[in-house]
């Protein structure tokens, strides 16, 4: 009988397997040879075995690291500023969203549009010429920031990326807001609890898991950055927007640095991954 | 029953589009969406007409889309792709594409038709890869009421004297554009800058694209250039870190510094420089000729002459898009066929007359005087200062343009110093073009 379940479930599971193995599993395969190897677009079916030199050539690379700093700042503090903010409208909108369960759709419109079109949006929106908001501002006050300027660029992504993924982080804290159980909210108020003690002292630790989950899913989100960056300023004056991810695709099809680039997103795997685990750990200590 | 006739029905379908796909056997992947397509569009239906040709050697289009379109060309044909016999290629891609196409032979016309500067944009190593088919070169946009007024104004004289001694250590007197040095050009995007001259017309006296792409640096390149720069000396020696660099380099970033550029110019490319001198704020430009129609539509009082001229002469970087042989090709015979013939007058003229830029030369161009003007003005400009870069065909080519494109854009925005820019450029393309 076990063993007639065990068959069933390798011929049930075997499909799924051997389609991830080929969509996941070989790409991955071919990133890990490549990686390893001297590739160019004219070797790609012969590379050469070069051991660890790709991973010497990027990290000797100091536009690597200005990548890697770039995508960790922008990832730290996209994450904090969408999931601050997302907590925040989750809590004052619940009690609307509980009586009118529609408004939820208006509210994550943003997460909806393609990252690659949110940036062709915004390279239009905020040009001084032809953009409606630097429009406004020479209109009314006479004046108006550089948005992509150098110095106002990082910021401008920062607001970018935020307004478009703060959706995602407020629907996390709504679920997880709306899964208390009104039984404890009850008995404080019945003790005499005032609202920001009950957020405090219960309902924010209850939601600490959720915390940590979107914590973590914007901060990778955040840190593989790419479409929105890349069609809104591309890789930035001197290289100042270049996220890891643009300089993986750069190094690749750009300089036809193949084994360099695939050498690079091993790292960046490597790096996730980590902090992945990381992550996990910290979540578990933290869990009652 | 109706499930049957269903049945019927897309078989019948199916095998029409067969038969349609089995009669062109030649593939050409082009240019897309632009007048490039346009016109390769018209000469198919011109040659697919003769009544000569084979219906296996009858050319099928194949289009893609622009973003992204070298990559993904350079891709397809690693992989060896057989989807199409005939590609486009860029005077400064040849040598990224070489090793997976072929060289061609052109009609005999071709020389006559085209002139050697512009046969040169498509070749590599001495062979020629391609037919070229269009021609981008810059032209020198301005305000020419802005100009004429500024020139009929004693007072606007005195001021503009006044603000290039103050910036530039020189008394300069305007001048009309066609005689401008860089040094003219740069006292008149500073006369015009609001912030320097509060009663400048336009906001800005210029408009920089300088975005960290390559084609940027490509219309930069005209300014040094013309101070006699080059990427390498004849032995192969990389002379980017020069006097001609430093100075062209300098002086543009006078422009960012003192505010003669929009301060968003860092994320600037082709359209939004063409929007900002579209919207009456910027008194002049150097930008692609393909920009002619949209600039002087937006702004009727729009003149063009060649870019500024430098100590060394009047520059403008010169690219051809072409089309090649894919060395994959399935049917190399039709495929070469095709090329010949786009290649000879008949083919070049109907090409130019559907809306495409050929680079030809004068005496062809003066065949289409009364239709396209503009073509005679951009056949003259090339063959008197169109120039490549030495190494400007180079496999690395791309990444030499990209490599620049990052420190050049990084010295303007200030986040690295001039010595460190070229510095860091000249080892780049030390280790590119080795």
């Amino acid at each position: 009988m076990k063993q007639e379940r065990s068959v069933e479930n390798a011929v049930l599971a075997g499909p799924i397997v051997l389609f991830l193995l080929a969509i996941l599993g070989f790409p991955t395969l071919l990133s890990l040879v490549y990686g390893f190897s001297e590739t160019t677009f004219q070797t790609l079916t012969t590379p050469e075995f070069s051991g660890l030199k790709n991973f010497r050539d990027v990290t000797a690379d100091p536009t690597f690291w200005q990548a890697a700093w770039f995508s960790l700042r922008f990832g730290a503090i996209t994450a904090v500023l969408q999931c601050a903010l997302g907590l925040a409208l989750a809590v004052y909108l619940a009690p609307l969203v509980r009586r009118h369960g529609w408004t939820v759709a208006i509210l994550i419109i943003p997460m909806i549009v393609a990252p690659a079109m949110m940036g062709l949006m915004y390279r239009l929106v905020l040009h001084e010429f032809a953009g409606p908001l630097p429009h406004y501002m020479y209109s009314w006050f006479g004046w108006s920031p550089s948005f992509l300027g150098p110095a106002n660029v990082f910021k401008t992504l920062v607001v970018a990326e935020t307004l478009q993924w703060t959706p995602f982080a407020f629907l996390l804290f709504l679920t997880a807001f709306q899964s208390i159980p009104d039984d404890l909210r009850e008995a404080a108020a019945v003790d005499g609890t005032r609202p920001w003690r009950l957020f405090w002292k219960i309902e924010l630790p209850l939601m600490m898991p959720t915390v940590f989950v979107a914590l973590f899913i914007r901060f990778i989100d955040g840190f593989r950055v790419f479409d929105n960056i890349y069609t809104l300023v591309g890789a930035g004056p001197g290289g100042s927007t270049t996220s890891m991810s643009i300089y993986i695709y750069e190094t690749f099809l750009r300089r036809g640095e193949i084994g360099k680039a695939m050498a690079a997103a091993i790292l960046l795997f490597v790096s996730a991954f980590v902090i992945l685990a990381l992550a996990q750990r910290l979540m578990r200590r933290r869990t009652p | 029953m109706i499930f049957k006739t269903k049945l019927r029905a897309t078989a019948a379908m199916l095998a029409m589009l067969a038969g349609g796909a089995a009669q062109a056997e030649v593939t050409v992947l082009g240019w897309p969406g632009g007048p490039e397509e346009a016109a390769l569009r018209a000469v198919t239906e011109v040659y697919n007409a003769k009544a000569d040709l084979a219906a296996e050697n009858k050319v099928e289009l194949l289009f893609t889309s622009r973003e992204g379109f070298f990559d993904k060309l350079q891709v397809d044909l690693a992989a060896g792709s057989t989807a199409f016999d005939i590609n486009l290629i860029a005077t400064y891609s040849i040598g990224r594409y070489a090793p997976f196409m072929e060289p061609v032979t052109l009609s005999d016309q071709a020389g006559a038709v085209f002139g050697d500067t512009v046969l040169k944009t498509m070749q590599f190593n001495g062979a020629q890869y391609g037919v070229p088919t269009d021609l981008s070169l810059h032209f020198l946009y301005y305000r020419s009421d802005l100009i004429d007024a500024l020139m009929a104004d004693d007072a606007a004289k005195a001021k503009y004297s006044e603000i290039a001694m103050q910036y530039l250590g020189k008394a300069m007197e305007p001048k009309a554009p066609a005689d401008w040095t860089w040094e003219d050009f740069v006292a008149n995007a500073l006369y015009f800058t609001q912030s320097i001259n509060p009663d400048s017309p336009t906001r800005y006296g210029t408009v920089i694209q300088a975005k960290n792409l390559l084609f940027n640096m490509m219309v930069f390149h005209s300014w040094p250039r013309s101070y006699g720069g080059n990427w390498m000396d004849d032995s192969g020696a990389i002379t980017v870190d020069s006097e001609a660099f430093r100075t062209a380099l300098s002086q543009a970033k006078m422009l960012f510094d003192l505010g003669a550029t929009p301060p968003d110019s860092t994320s600037y490319e082709y359209a939004e420089a063409n929007a900002a001198y579209s919207s009456g704020q910027v008194a002049a430009m150097v930008q692609w000729n393909a920009a002619a129609g949209e600039l002087t539509t937006a702004q009727a009082a729009t003149g063009t002459t060649a870019p500024p001229a430098g100590p060394d002469g009047r520059y403008t970087h010169i690219h051809g898009l072409g089309l090649g042989l894919n060395k994959a090709a399935e049917n190399k015979e039709g495929a070469l066929a095709f090329l010949q013939w786009l290649s000879t007058e008949e083919a070049a003229l109907a090409y130019a007359k559907a809306g495409g830029a050929p680079g030809l030369a004068a005496e062809t161009a003066a065949k289409l005087a009364a239709d396209r003007p503009d073509l005679v003005q951009v056949g003259e400009y090339a063959s008197t200062y169109g120039f490549v870069m030495n190494g400007g065909t180079a496999e690395k080519a791309l990444a030499v343009y990209e490599a620049q494109a990052k420190e050049f854009t990084g010295y303007w925005a200030g986040t690295q110093d001039l010595d460190t820019a070229l510095k860091n450029a000249a080892a780049s393309m030390a280790e590119l073009l080795k």
